[in-house]
């Protein structure tokens, strides 16, 4: 049997999404030259987030985004990203300085087999692999924690959490592998605030707005002074006070029934399936209602306009081998789940 | 109906798009202005130095009129050179603002004017490239810092807003960076030359569809025109980009590993 393909739910929910988007990643191995800084904010708070439900250390979790943003004293993007880092971190801290879970397991990965649901064969050609952000306890049921930053929190996100097919997969894989039942999922939403530090105004802006006050005093006079650049210190003790506000961290709780771990069975298999014949006959059509599902142009929009240009590959992309968020996970994977399904 | 023979790759020069990209004053325009049967769109000052034929342009409803007479045929210009790309961007984004009454494409909410401007530039352009005359496209250069997974590097890029990059990238057949390369002279002191580099690498953006260039070039149409001639010097870049480098300075001569194809994995897929 030749070795088998790693695939992650990554990969079977872009390849769900768009094959054309899987195929750029996951065959050819592509990844943006440039790197997608709505990524990089989320991985940079996991990170956080993982040493402090380890540690509950403030200081060594500040400590990783000071780090991380080393230059911000020059670089205007890094400044940004710890600011809103630095604050969002100290209002999760202070918001659940107690915590009624038990932290079991934190970024652990996992490995398993993706089970034929008609004869309980494992596939010969894939093995799916991942990594939970946690492992809680609650009373005496298990949870997975899975850590999410969102640009806010509305209902259509709210009822998307209970379509989260990430979160079935890794509950059935979790449960296979360490033998814990998972009674559900503990979303735990951080929301980035839209802040801005205010760059103030210049000496000209200033007489401009001036003029134009004085121009509608009735007493041609002006209190108005120069807004002077926000400082650090301000600008961090607004966004103190916006973490403080209710909505912007929230918890929900999930619960996943059994039914739902047979409809992944079947789904993950077809999904199999599907991807073979793609590569079989290596056709991997593009779904244009893709293109722009989050608001942003997929990755890998610019190639598929330009017919997969040469040009614009060489250019813009650079190649990576696939599942990167696996290789950031502790060495420490467990023995496939499944393992005893076999012919 | 449907086809009954292949199309063959371009042979010839007057078939390309290319984008030509440099600083200023090494010779963009003097190179481009030697290909055969050349026509300028000057949407910038510049070519008083040069005999050319010209039409100066100085609104995006004039460069749509240039190539609406372009278009008709009835010319005997064989290639038409946009002069620069950059300010046709510029004319084309106040065109759309001045047509949705907006001082800025950002006036307009979630993206709407930064769209509309690129649709517009795109069709034009596209349009332009679909007539059966070669298409050269000027800008000029400029570093930026790019940050990837694995740190920053500074890059040379043409001088165009991200999203038209992409689509000029995107629609041409050759990329061609115009530098200065130093090496020794006849008296053994390091000498500049001026030269075009067609090849991808991690310093710069280049690019040769055709594969038919080699990786530099002397910054002479006739060399250039020599070299394109002669045939493939590799066979034609496919999809697997090479992995990236430290950043280097503007000129510098390490270029990336030549892109091979990825096979699909055939024989993997009898086995479910």
């Amino acid at each position: 049997m030749s070795e088998r393909m790693t695939t992650t739910y990554s990969m079977w929910n872009l390849f769900r999404n768009c094959r054309k988007a899987a195929h750029w990643r996951y065959v050819l191995e592509l990844v943006p030259l440039e790197k997608d800084r709505h990524l990089s904010f989320g991985s940079l708070m996991h990170e956080c987030l993982e040493v402090w439900h380890r540690s509950r250390d403030l200081a060594a979790a500040l400590d990783i985004i000071d780090r991380a943003c080393a230059k911000r004293a020059q670089d205007e993007e890094q400044r940004r990203v710890w600011h809103l880092a630095t604050a969002m971190l100290r209002g999760y801290a202070g918001r659940y300085a107690t915590e009624d879970f038990e932290v079991l397991e934190l970024e652990k990965a996992f490995e398993g087999e993706i089970i034929n649901p008609e004869t309980a064969a494992p596939s010969r050609s894939f093995i799916l692999a991942g990594k939970v952000d946690g492992i809680v306890r609650i009373g005496d049921e298990h949870f997975l924690l899975e850590h999410k930053t969102a640009a806010g929190i509305d209902a259509g996100y709210l009822e998307r959490l209970w379509t989260d097919f990430q979160i079935t997969v890794y509950a059935y894989y979790v449960e296979r592998a360490l033998g814990i039942r998972v009674a559900g999922v503990l979303y735990n939403v951080l929301v980035k605030a839209r802040l801005q530090q205010s760059e103030g105004e210049t000496e000209e802006e200033f007489e401009a707005r001036r003029a134009e006050l004085l121009a509608k005093s009735k007493t041609g006079k002006s209190s108005a002074r120069r807004r002077l650049p926000e400082s650090d210190d301000e600008f961090q003790a607004r966004l103190a006070a916006k973490y403080a506000e209710p909505e912007m961290f929230h918890r929900e709780m999930l619960y996943i029934s059994r039914d739902q771990f047979n409809t992944l069975r079947a789904e993950l298999w077809e999904l199999t399936q599907a991807f073979l014949d793609a590569r079989r006959r290596d056709v991997w059509y593009q779904n244009t209602s893709f293109c722009f599902q989050y608001g942003r142009p997929c990755p890998y929009f610019a190639l598929c306009r330009s017919g997969g240009s040469p040009n614009v590959l060489e250019n813009f992309y650079e190649r990576r081998p696939p599942h990167e968020e696996l290789r950031a996970a502790d060495a420490e994977s467990v023995s496939p789940a499944g393992a005893n399904e076999t012919f | 109906m449907l086809p009954t023979e292949k199309t063959p790759p371009k042979a010839s020069l007057s078939d390309l798009t290319v984008l030509a990209y440099g600083p200023s004053k090494i010779g963009k325009s003097t190179f481009c202005s030697e290909a055969e049967g050349a026509l300028f769109l000057a949407t910038e000052a510049g070519l008083n130095n040069l005999d050319v034929y010209q039409v100066p342009i100085a609104t995006w409803e004039e460069l749509l009129n240039a190539c609406k007479a372009l278009a008709e045929g009835k010319h005997a210009f064989k290639t038409v050179i946009l002069d620069t790309v950059d300010n046709a961007y510029r004319m084309c984004a106040e065109h759309m603002c001045q047509k949705f009454k907006i001082e800025h494409e950002s006036d307009l909410g979630y993206g709407k004017g930064y769209a509309l401007v690129n649709n517009e530039f795109y069709r034009v352009l596209n349009k332009l490239a679909l007539q059966p005359y070669g298409l050269f496209l000027i800008s000029h250069s400029q570093e930026r810092e790019i940050e990837t997974r694995t740190g920053k590097l500074t890059r040379v890029v043409p001088t165009l807003p991200e999203k038209a990059r992409k689509i000029v990238i995107g629609m041409v057949d050759v990329i061609l960076f115009c530098d200065l390369e130093v090496g020794p002279g006849p008296d053994g002191k390091p000498v500049q030359k001026r030269v075009l580099r067609s090849k991808p690498n991690v310093n710069y953006d280049a690019g040769d569809r055709t594969g038919r260039l080699p990786e530099t070039i002397d910054l002479d149409f006739a060399k250039f025109a020599a070299a394109f001639a002669q045939g493939p010097t590799a066979p034609a870049a496919a999809p697997s980009p090479a992995p990236m480098a430290p950043a280097a300075s503007v000129g510098a001569q390490t270029a990336a590993p030549k892109l091979t194809t990825n096979a699909p994995a055939k024989a993997q897929a009898a086995g479910r």
